[in-house]
């Protein structure tokens, strides 16, 4: 087995050979299921979804395809855009058994895959214009194929990029990545240096939070932490994270751009439906 | 149709990315397949300081500041490198002769590679702590360097390759890449990289390749000492390069393969436990393990396997007409093994004749007997899942030495452990004229089929045999006692005015924040003659309404120790301050321990008060815990406390407060001794020194006073009181201690003894029980024999233990020997660290300060338990050897007669104890008289009768009169005391 997070300070490398500040290679794609309003596929490092988007659709056929069960428990745990006369906003994650390595199947009630739901639809709603959709319902499906770490980040990376294809309005990207520190909570250490994009081994051994921003902007609309880290250390992790988002974002409107320029050239969307101002180089 | 499919060569990025696949399996014996990506680059510095590209090159964290180059521009040269070199060594070299690169004559400028890291690490977690503290010394120049992930360096598994093999072309291609990468550089001495070594295929392939490349002996050989290095090569090593010659002759059986043993313990059929060998006989070992109630035994060299006293081992149970009772014969190594040839070990039959005979008589007795009750299932190892391995004290077996040419060549001798239960060790020197008649270091590298004896290497000498510097040092060594100088990053901790700190003098500085002002308390400390280092000090007063203000004011060490400083690490790993005879080695720096901590008199200290309102029967009506400035009015010695006491005369308050105490703590005790507290006893015995040679003059048992038992009893209440208020505030993470109820079966033995011998019974359903019966162990003629029994009854007993709150129901918080729910320890933070932990523990429960993480975090909190179990254990142990060899010290020339009592019987021999002295010695047959008596041994009534050449009778229990002499056991090495038998009384 390779050496643990605890190497980091003899060479300032972490477990995978990156630096503090690096990112994973992301890779993405739109439409990749062009029978759907809207998809996409991305990975960070290896941990690998798939997004379809449905809708908007009036809300009577809210349940939709097979993923009505656990939009119910999106919209339980009170998913965005509920608010009478905009459209809701319902997200389900499906996790496949052998997407990660102890290949446990974890249900659709699990406790962490229900607040993944809730916190991507709330995160989603703050960006969609949902009232340009009164009384419709947005259905984001999104599945995980592999995992390894930043799962949050990558699944919200995903949603955008999909409700981008869907052609749904929305204010900005909602680029989100992970941020971490190079040493534990209980080392209590001052000078840890933080972290960029954590991997799953680094998840494990060291503290680290999710953050999403709105675009180009330092406006953040997701910060979760769920493990146990000194304030000080926070700012500079928040500072990173927040530095990602930014990487991400531009990575994000890379693929859509290219994307779009392909369509054209394919023939594939009439010049002229709302795109003439895009600007394609 | 879109797909998801793509080719990675279009991905400008996928020449630098890799991923590795690991294959582990679980504890649970689950296979998983882990893939991880390793992104490849090239801004991987050399940390050659000749190196201008990397320089400029290096990498930052994120304040911006670079890391410093490690390898020198000047490295050493050898005769064959005379150009100056760096060291790439590969993982064997490592694991072999870690003791080399710790040198500090020789191994500068090593590369230590990434690959070759993490095989230490998966091999030897201890080994892999001393190379990262190699790296991490400025001196040495270690540099770890990631070839993994160096894109120039980075090698992937060939299709069939195995994984060896393909750490090994790793290892030679980085050590090309930088040979290749220096004489780019266009320095004027372009230092040889050159790799190490032992593997003969690797070593060919580099040469073929063109890579300078070395052995680990041809190497050391072109070092300046390198004779005297050449010993610290590790036997194994040379092995590599003669196994093939040796004769497929194989003395032991083979291990089983990891797999088999763990598929064998899951499916019931093996069994996995802790190898334990007899203190009296080398030849029988016991293991015990949970699918049986009694332990297992394991007779004999071929059934033991080459296992080693400490080693996890996995056994298999022998057919039940192999069952026996244990041993009841003295088997010593030394004896029995004596003038073997270290250098002819091959071809001599493998288990010697003699210790054949030795164990036939034994299997003949056994069979012999009908009574299947006593005979205890046997068992053989198959294999050994980890060894506990340390280095050994010893000396070297003059009889193994051969008289032939004393020159300098390599000899083979045998090394004898100081520890008894350590088999002799094989070792192969240059220096045996100048090792002969010393205490030296070794340690143990192998020990393979073909060999009867496990072979090791030379670390270093300590001195004389029998120099007291040498001898305390060996003891040192062998308990693991951190017994070096405190560093200069501790010390820098200690406050700055050293010896002028005082509390502030305004009750508005800082450091009065929030503390009770106590000063005007009549407050003092009762201790040990000489105690320097005063952890506790105590108060009484009355309370109007007629009950009892008591306090136990404790030394505030965690105002001085902050956490997770350097003086903080320290005082963990080291656990607690060792006590030896002469000699104090302190967990705490001697400033803070013995002057700005210890609550001396007269002057004002802070301290970490309990205060209770206790009711005249002793109640506890309340209690509140506060940080405190106290000021102790006087330090007592026991004696002059119980002296004070007893002087009517004297009816100062502070006297009478200490009466009150002494009443209040005897209904403490008794109602302690009520819910069954066990008085235990060991044999404590005081030595006498000259305070001006530091002889031992005297050996003296300890007085037990009224007044310590005060003092215990008002520790033991505060420690409880302590304990349940940290565990309120701290439910999954608060340090306690815990004293197991010990197995029924750990006293059957005592039991049947004393039901066979004098009729009594010990009853064991509950301490209170087990209490009331040992209170009726008396012999009317003979008053020191209930201690006798209590002393055999404590070695039946369970080690209490420090543990975390979270890993235990909260039923088995309890502590058997004190007959208490819930206890830890608190009022000793200058010589314990778990009493420190407590102490920051309480300090947040009563928000006097934050929690700090160190001491909630369950993890950190379960190693620090871990590590203190070890060091008090050892510290105990170590205090024991010390006072032994110092009463065999004080006897040194002299014989005195001494009464004695017999607590073990052997069919060849018994022990005896002597309470003067609290030591105890086997006397065997064969030193009763000249020749050995013919003797006849009844196992059921433990009687010895002896006939021939002398007759006597002993039997267990037996007051006997002994002449006391010292020794040098010839075994050991060590002085010890000698018995002989005078008469039966
Ligand atoms: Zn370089």
């Amino acid at each position: 087995m390779p050496l643990d997070t605890s190497a980091y300070n003899l060479a300032l490398l972490r477990v995978d050979g990156r630096r503090w500040n690096e990112l994973r290679r992301i890779h993405a794609q739109i439409r990749t299921q062009p029978a759907a309003d809207g998809s996409s596929y991305l990975e960070m490092g290896h941990t690998k979804v798939m997004c379809v988007v449905t809708g908007p659709s009036e809300s009577g056929a809210r349940r939709v395809g097979t993923t009505g069960g656990a939009a119910a428990g999106a919209l339980g745990s009170g998913g965005g855009g509920s608010r009478d006369g905009d459209a809701e906003v319902v997200v389900s994650v499906v996790l496949a058994g052998f997407s990660s390595v102890d290949r446990k199947r974890r249900g659709r009630n699990d406790k962490g895959i229900l607040e993944l739901q809730s916190t991507i639809s709330s995160a989603l709603s703050s960006s969609l214009h949902t009232h340009l959709y009164p009384r419709s319902t947005i259905s984001i499906s999104l599945h995980v194929l592999s995992q390894d770490g930043s799962l949050l980040a990558a699944l919200l990376n995903a949603a955008t990029l999909a409700c981008i294809d869907a052609g749904i309005a929305m204010t900005d990207y909602v680029a989100a990545c992970t941020a971490g520190s190079t040493s534990t909570y209980a080392a209590n250490d001052e000078k840890a240096d933080p972290l960029l994009d954590m991997n799953h081994q680094e998840e494990q051994e060291l503290p680290g939070l999710t953050v999403a921003t709105l675009g180009q902007s330092d406006r953040v609309i997701v910060l979760v932490c769920e493990s146990r880290v000194q304030v000080s250390r926070l700012e500079g992790m928040l500072a990173v994270g927040v530095d990602g988002c930014k990487q991400v974002r531009d990575i994000m409107d890379k693929v859509v751009r290219e994307k779009g320029r392909r369509m054209l050239e394919e023939g594939a969307i009439e010049k002229g439906v709302g795109l003439e101002d895009m600007d394609l180089d | 149709m879109a797909s998801l499919k793509r080719s990675l060569d279009r991905d400008p990025l996928a020449a630098s990315i890799s991923s590795k696949v690991y294959v582990r399996s679980t504890k649970s014996g689950k296979v998983q397949k882990i893939v991880r990506e390793v992104y490849l680059r090239r801004d991987i510095p050399c940390s050659s300081k000749l190196c201008q590209s990397c320089l400029q090159a290096a990498p930052r964290d994120a304040a911006g500041r670079p890391i410093p180059f490690v390898l020198s521009d000047k490295p050493a040269g050898t005769s064959k490198f005379p150009q100056g070199h760096y060291l790439v060594p590969d993982t064997n070299a490592f694991l072999n002769a870690m003791d080399l690169f710790e040198q500090a004559s020789a191994f500068y400028d090593v590369v230590v590679l990434q690959v070759v890291l993490e095989e230490v690490r998966n091999r030897s977690l201890p080994l892999y702590n001393r190379l990262i503290s190699l790296t991490k010394s400025e001196e040495k120049r270690f540099y770890v360097f990631f070839n993994e992930f160096r894109l120039e360096t980075h090698v992937a598994r060939l299709e069939g390759e195995s994984v060896n093999d393909r750490n090994d072309r790793a290892v030679r291609k980085a050590t090309k890449w930088y040979s290749e990468h220096l004489a780019r550089t266009k320095a004027k001495k372009v230092p040889a990289v050159v790799m190490l070594s032992n593997d003969r295929d690797n070593l060919r392939k580099a040469r073929d390749e063109g890579i300078p490349a070395c052995s680990m002996s041809e190497y050391v050989k072109q070092l300046k000492d390198g004779d005297r290095l050449l010993d610290l090569i590790p036997e194994s090593e040379e092995g590599e390069f003669t196994k093939e010659k040796r004769t497929g002759e194989n003395l032991y059986p083979e291990y089983f393969t990891m797999s088999k043993m763990m598929t064998g313990v899951k499916a019931g059929l093996l069994h996995q436990g802790t190898f334990n060998v007899s203190p009296y006989n080398y030849l029988e070992g016991s293991i015990r393990v949970p699918a049986f109630p009694k332990s297992l035994i394991i007779l004999g060299r071929e059934n033991i396997n080459r296992a080693i006293d400490g080693d996890l081992v996995v056994v298999e149970i022998l057919p039940k007409d192999q069952w026996k009772s244990p041993s009841t014969k003295v088997i010593e190594e030394d004896a029995v093994t004596k003038n073997e040839n270290p250098d002819a070990e091959v071809g001599e039959d493998f288990v010697s004749e003699k210790e054949r005979k030795a164990l036939q008589e034994e299997v003949k007795r056994t069979q012999s007997k009908t009574t299947e009750g006593h005979a205890q299932p046997t068992a053989k190892v198959v294999g050994v899942i980890k060894r506990n391995w340390r280095q050994y004290v010893g000396h070297i077996d003059q009889s193994s030495v051969s008289q032939s040419g004393q020159g300098r060549k390599q000899d083979t001798v045998f090394v004898i452990p100081m520890d008894k239960k350590i088999p002799k060790i094989r070792l192969r020197t240059r220096q045996v004229a100048e090792l002969v008649g010393k205490r030296i270091l070794v340690a143990i590298d192998a020990w393979d089929r073909g060999s009867r004896h496990p072979s090791g290497h030379f670390i270093r000498s300590l001195g004389e045999l029998e120099t007291k510097a040498a001898e305390t040092e060996a003891l040192l060594l062998e308990y693991d006692v951190q017994y070096r100088p405190f560093p200069k990053t501790v010390l820098d901790c200690l406050p700055q005015e050293g010896h002028g700190w005082k509390v502030p003098e305004s009750t508005d500085d800082a450091g009065w924040r929030d503390r009770a002002d106590l000063r005007d308390l009549l407050i003092c400390s009762i201790d040990p003659i000489g105690c320097q280092d005063i952890d506790d000090a105590l108060h009484s007063r009355p309370l109007p309404n007629g009950n009892v203000e008591v306090g136990v004011h404790i030394a505030d060490v965690s105002h001085f120790v902050k956490p997770n400083n350097a003086m903080d690490m320290e005082a963990s790993v080291r656990g607690t301050t060792v006590y030896l005879v002469d000699k104090r080695i302190d967990m705490l720096p001697m400033l803070l321990g013995t002057d700005l901590c210890s609550l001396k008199p007269y002057v004002e200290r802070y301290a970490f008060s309990v205060i209770w309102e206790l009711s005249p029967d002793a109640d506890i009506v309340n209690v509140r815990f506060t940080k405190s400035v106290i000021k102790s009015r006087e330090a007592f010695s026991y004696e002059q406390a119980q002296l004070r006491v007893d002087d009517a005369s004297q009816q100062d308050e502070l006297t009478l407060s200490i009466r009150t105490l002494l009443e209040l703590s005897k209904k403490l005790k008794q109602r302690r001794i009520e819910a069954g507290a066990l008085s235990l006893s060991s044999p404590e015995v005081k030595v006498q020194m000259e305070s001006e040679t530091s002889d031992p003059i005297d050996v003296k048992t300890k007085e037990h006073l009224a007044t310590m038992s005060l003092v215990e009893e008002f520790m033991l209440l505060a420690n409880t009181t302590v304990a349940a208020k940290i565990y309120d505030a701290f439910p999954q993470t608060a340090i306690l201690r815990r004293h197991g109820a010990p197995p029924k079966t750990n006293f059957d033995e005592l039991a049947n003894q004393l039901k066979v011998k004098k009729g009594m019974e010990l009853s064991i359903e509950s301490s209170r029980a087990l209490a009331d019966s040992l209170d009726t162990c008396v012999d009317p003629k003979e008053p020191f024999f209930n201690t006798l029994i209590r002393i055999m009854a404590t070695r039946c007993m369970m080690a209490a233990e420090y543990f975390c709150s979270g890993t235990q129901a909260y039923d088995d918080f309890r502590h058997y020997g004190l007959a208490s729910e819930i206890y830890t320890h608190f009022t000793s933070p200058i010589r314990r660290y778990a009493d420190l932990v407590a102490h920051r523990q309480l300090a947040a429960a009563i928000e006097y300060e934050p929690v700090h993480p160190s001491v909630r975090s369950r993890g950190r909190l379960e190693a620090v338990c871990k590590n203190i179990n070890v060091r008090h254990r050892n510290a105990q142990l170590a205090g024991r050897a010390s006072i032994a060899y110092y009463v065999g010290q004080s006897l040194r020339g002299k014989a005195t007669e001494e009464d004695g009592f017999v607590i073990k019987i052997f069919s060849n021999g018994f022990v005896v104890l002597v309470p003067r002295f609290g030591i105890e010695s086997l006397i065997r047959l064969r030193d009763i008289a000249e020749p050995e008596p013919e003797a006849t041994f009844d196992a059921e009534n433990y009687v010895l009768t002896t006939a021939g050449s002398r007759e006597v009778r002993v039997e267990l229990f037996q007051k006997v009169r002994v002449k006391v002499t010292d020794q040098k056991d010839e075994a050991t090495g060590k002085r010890g005391v000698k018995m002989e038998l005078i008469r039966t009384l």
